[in-house]
């Protein structure tokens, strides 16, 4: 009961202070609100205010309890002596006993569902992962750490940040409960938008089309943030009204803010950034108002973008490595990565409308049927709130196809929304419309005709909400990502990292989690693990290079070819001969590669389990390259590699004493080696070397069955069992 | 571009290693045994022994059909050892019968024997099977029992 107690105050005192810090901005710029614009507006503008102020407290190092606590107190503390705590503003038209009858009763329907689900123990994937994960391990260090192992961490962060202070307070469900809390400010301010146009059926039907989409309620009740993103963009929209009609300069403040704030929640919501700064140039027309909204947009991005520079060499980490090369992330990885997310295995793209409104399944969850007719909203263009709506969401509509995830569409969804139920205006027929969105949207409703494993919720988690069904036990029974994490915080020895295939909810674990795709170091890991099982991936062949024997002081191996997709170019070694003997590596070489140049030691280091990768597709130009130091005898030089080339071309090259690279062989002997029978120990006493001892796999993860079939011959003991995992120590290194 | 490295230090070949071992053997005590069931061993029956019907068998993924040996250890038990008398087990792999075997004592038994590798399919689902010619019937609900199973499959 008392997780229950501690997760709505922290998710309480943080909204709180939220509300406080922007009522106290909303009240300096004399920003002419309307009386139900005053809660929204001010929480959303003060959450951008205090997540720098968390962001500056975890880059000082000094997040410790007591210090984010007084963080939370101060703006309240403040709001309350000035005076801006009350929910004052001008008086709106009162609404008709019919709208708050009909919409009140549906908004309180859903709401008894979301907000026991954001209350209840969090085990949404990502929430109990990254956006949680990195919370915790801020707060164990007390401010930011140089991760080099988790690409999330590259991600601006911005309402995250947010969930620091609640999850000081009430751990995991305080952070759900400020995200749902997003979601009830961005209804809010929807219904609200529709009264300061003075179409408050208008308002209130838009934004139950949001409220009630099933992708919204899920994910609004998790502690993810597509839903405050969508709150912040929205909030961005309009403050950009209202200051367009006032012109009051002091509103550009506000406005710079949260534009800046789009990008720091999420950098897809850049867009909104644009937006804001671009309508302001064009309604304004004057320089000085450009530059205070860029200038206050730059101070929520700077930080994050500065962040990323300093930790990981590329201020937009995890995208754009190939214009920012780094160590900390592959190219290739990154085109996977996002190859994945632009296509979730939906083909055919013309597929997408019915998979995000209907079936829910491929793209994670659906936002509705009634969204079928999101066409209609183009009947409002004849209004200009209208035009205007349309044009943010389709300025936000923009990046949803770099990732087709039905949740990459909310937050353009409260802009159509808004524009359907203007096109439509007519009352009943927008109660209508809401009631069919309703009905269909109901989570028992959903199965009827969505996907079976669509993402939704099932059904109302009071008992789990309030802990009459302990935390402990009901994650254990649901999650099982929960159990094999506290499997390992069991059996792994304090502060020893983990390498995993697939992801776990880091949040569950103080264990640092090396999850195989998330970074360039995970990606050495897993590559040197696969090594042991997977054929593909050991040096099975072997490219003879023979030619009449020179002096040379420096050779390389060129490639020439043009790779297909995602084929590289890849040497587990590469050695020198001379009349049949290897000329043995010396402390006094200087190797080189390109691309990759970081890893250019693992064709060098004697082990098969090891191996260096281009790490993205193979073009002409690629090469690795090797300073003797002085003029050796070479008349041969072999390469180990793995089977899979087919449009490479390889040809060896030495530098002639002006400079110039000249060619000596190329069209290589190919021959098929046998990879050492100890390979799988091989695998092992590399990630011994690197620092990995553990090793946690999914039943179900590739390679798992190698290792339940024989533990020994990689040199690993099975220390614990369960939750459809096993955690391995490597023990005979 | 960061500097040019060294070489690093030169790993040294294990001096031993063995081959790798395949197992695909169903225990009793698993936490999925349930999923490689096919027929006749009672999916409701508790703790690690497992009352057979006739013909129990599961089914193994094997990755590969070189050096295989079947493997299975079962329990005759006293029981029903009385009513039967001596039993005779075959012992199957995709329905090939791999060897018979006549018991004349009850009690916990081993059995294992090379596969020949025509016979499992990889990376495809194969069915491991021990057969008993004679079963005890329940004189109060006609249940037909066979053995007791603890583990049954395939390993290298």
């Amino acid at each position: 009961m008392w997780q229950a107690f501690w997760a709505l105050l922290g998710a309480a005192a943080t909204v709180a202070a939220c509300y406080a810090a922007g009522a106290l901005m909303v009240d300096w710029a004399k920003a002419p609100l309307k009386k139900p614009e005053r809660f929204p507006l001010s929480f959303v503008l003060g959450a951008s205010i205090l997540h720098l102020i968390v962001f500056a407290m975890l880059a000082l190092q000094i997040a410790y309890r007591p210090l984010v606590v007084a963080m939370l107190a101060v703006p309240i503390a403040g709001a309350v002596w000035k005076g801006s705590w009350k929910l004052q503003g001008a008086a709106v038209e009162p609404l008709s006993r019919a709208l708050k009858v009909f919409y009140g009763a549906i908004f309180t329907a859903f709401t008894i569902y979301y907000f026991f689900h954001s209350w209840a123990p969090e085990s949404s994937p990502d929430g109990s992962s990254y956006h949680l994960g990195l919370v915790a391990r801020y707060l164990r260090a007390h401010g930011f750490e140089r991760i080099i192992t988790n690409m999330y961490a590259g991600l601006s962060a911005g309402v995250e940040m947010l969930y620091v202070p609640a999850f000081v307070i009430g751990k995991h469900s305080a952070a759900a409960l400020v995200h749902y809390a997003f979601l009830v400010a961005l209804a809010m301010a929807m219904f609200a938008y529709g009264r300061r146009i003075g179409k408050p059926w208008v308002g209130a039907a838009g934004a139950l089309l949001v409220y009630a989409s099933p992708v919204v309620g899920y994910d609004g009740s998790i502690a993810y943030n597509d839903c405050a993103v969508a709150a912040i963009v929205f909030s961005a929209f309009y403050w950009l009204e209202i200051w367009d009609e006032s012109r009051e300069a002091r509103l550009l403040i506000p406005i710079g803010l949260l534009a800046g704030y789009c990008y720091a929640a999420k950098y897809t919501a850049f867009v909104m950034t644009i937006y804001a700064v671009g309508f302001v140039a064009w309604r304004s027309r004057t320089v000085r108002s450009f530059l205070v909204v860029a200038g206050c947009a730059a101070s929520m991005i700077v930080p994050w973008a500065a962040k990323d520079w300093i930790y990981l060499e590329n201020p937009v980490a995890p995208f754009f490595n190939k214009v920012f090369r780094n160590p900390y992330r592959r190219v290739v990885s990154e085109q996977e990565y996002n190859d994945y997310l632009s296509n979730m295995g939906v083909e055919n793209k013309w597929t997408l409308p019915l998979e995000v409104t209907i079936r829910g399944e491929k793209t994670g969850g659906l936002v509705g049927p009634i969204f079928l007719l999101a066409p209609i909203a183009l009947l409002a263009l004849r209004f200009r709130e209208g035009r205007r709506l349309l044009l943010a969401g389709l300025v936000l509509f923009v990046p949803y196809f770099a990732n087709v995830g039905t949740r990459f569409l909310i937050p353009c969804l409260p802009f159509f929304s808004l524009a359907m139920a203007l096109a439509i205006s007519y009352p009943p027929a927008l109660a209508a419309v809401v009631l069919f969105h309703a009905v269909a949207s109901w989570p028992p409703i959903i199965p009827r005709y969505a996907a079976k494993y669509s993402w939704r919720l099932d059904r109302i988690l009071w008992k789990q909400a309030i802990r009459k069904i302990p935390q402990d036990r009901y994650l254990r029974q649901n999650f099982s990502g929960y159990g094999v994490a506290r499997m390992i915080e069991d059996t792994v020895p304090k502060g020893a990292p983990v390498l995993a295939v697939n992801g776990l909810p880091d949040a569950y674990t103080t264990h640092e989690i090396l999850v195989g795709f998330q970074s360039a170091y995970n990606d050495d890991l897993t590559d040197i693990l696969n090594s042991g099982w997977d054929d593909s991936r050991q040096p099975t062949r072997r490219m003879i290079f023979k030619f009449r024997e020179q002096a040379a002081r420096r050779m390389r191996v060129l490639q020439t070819g043009v790779g297909a997709p995602l084929e590289e170019f890849m040497a587990h070694e590469v050695r020198f001969f001379s009349n049949g003997s290897e000329v043995q590596r010396d402390p006094a070489w200087r190797l080189r590669a390109w691309p990759n140049p970081w890893d250019v030691h693992m064709a060098f280091d004697n082990s098969p389990a090891t191996r260096w990768r281009s790490w993205e597709t193979a073009s002409p130009g690629m090469y690795l390259d090797t300073d003797f130091g002085k003029y050796e005898m070479v008349d041969e030089v072999r390469l180990d590699t793995s089977f899979d080339y087919v449009n490479l071309r390889l040809q060896v090259e030495a530098m002639e004493p002006s400079g110039v690279w000249v060619k000596i062989a190329s069209d290589p002997e190919k021959k098929t080696i046998a990879p050492p029978v100890a390979i799988r120990k091989w695998a092992s006493r590399e990630l011994h070397a690197r620092g990995i001892d553990y090793i946690v796999m999914q039943d179900t993860d590739w390679g798992a069955d190698d290792m339940i079939d024989d533990p020994e011959s990689w040199g690993f003991e099975v220390i614990a069992k369960g939750y459809g995992a096993r955690v391995y120590k490597v023990v005979a290194p | 571009m960061p500097e040019p490295y060294a070489p690093p230090v030169q790993r040294q070949p294990f001096e031993e290693g063995r081959p790798h071992r395949m197992v695909r053997v169903v225990n009793t005590t698993d936490g999925d045994w349930i999923a490689h069931v096919v027929q006749d061993i009672p999916l409701s029956e508790p703790g690690p022994w497992k009352w057979t019907g006739q013909k129990p068998t599961v089914k193994v993924v094997a990755r590969t059909n070189q050096g295989l040996r079947y493997i299975i250890d079962f329990v005759l038990p006293e029981v029903t050892f009385k009513v039967t008398g001596p039993v005779t087990m075959t012992f199957l792999v995709n329905d090939h019968p791999l060897d018979s075997v006549r018991y004349t004592a009850f009690g916990e038994q081993h059995f294992e024997k090379v596969v020949p590798p025509e016979w499992v399919e990889p990376m495809k689902e194969n069915l491991v099977a021990a057969s008993i010619d004679k079963v005890w019937v329940a004189p109060v609900d006609g249940a037909k029992l066979g053995f007791i199973l603890t583990r049954i499959g395939l390993t290298q």
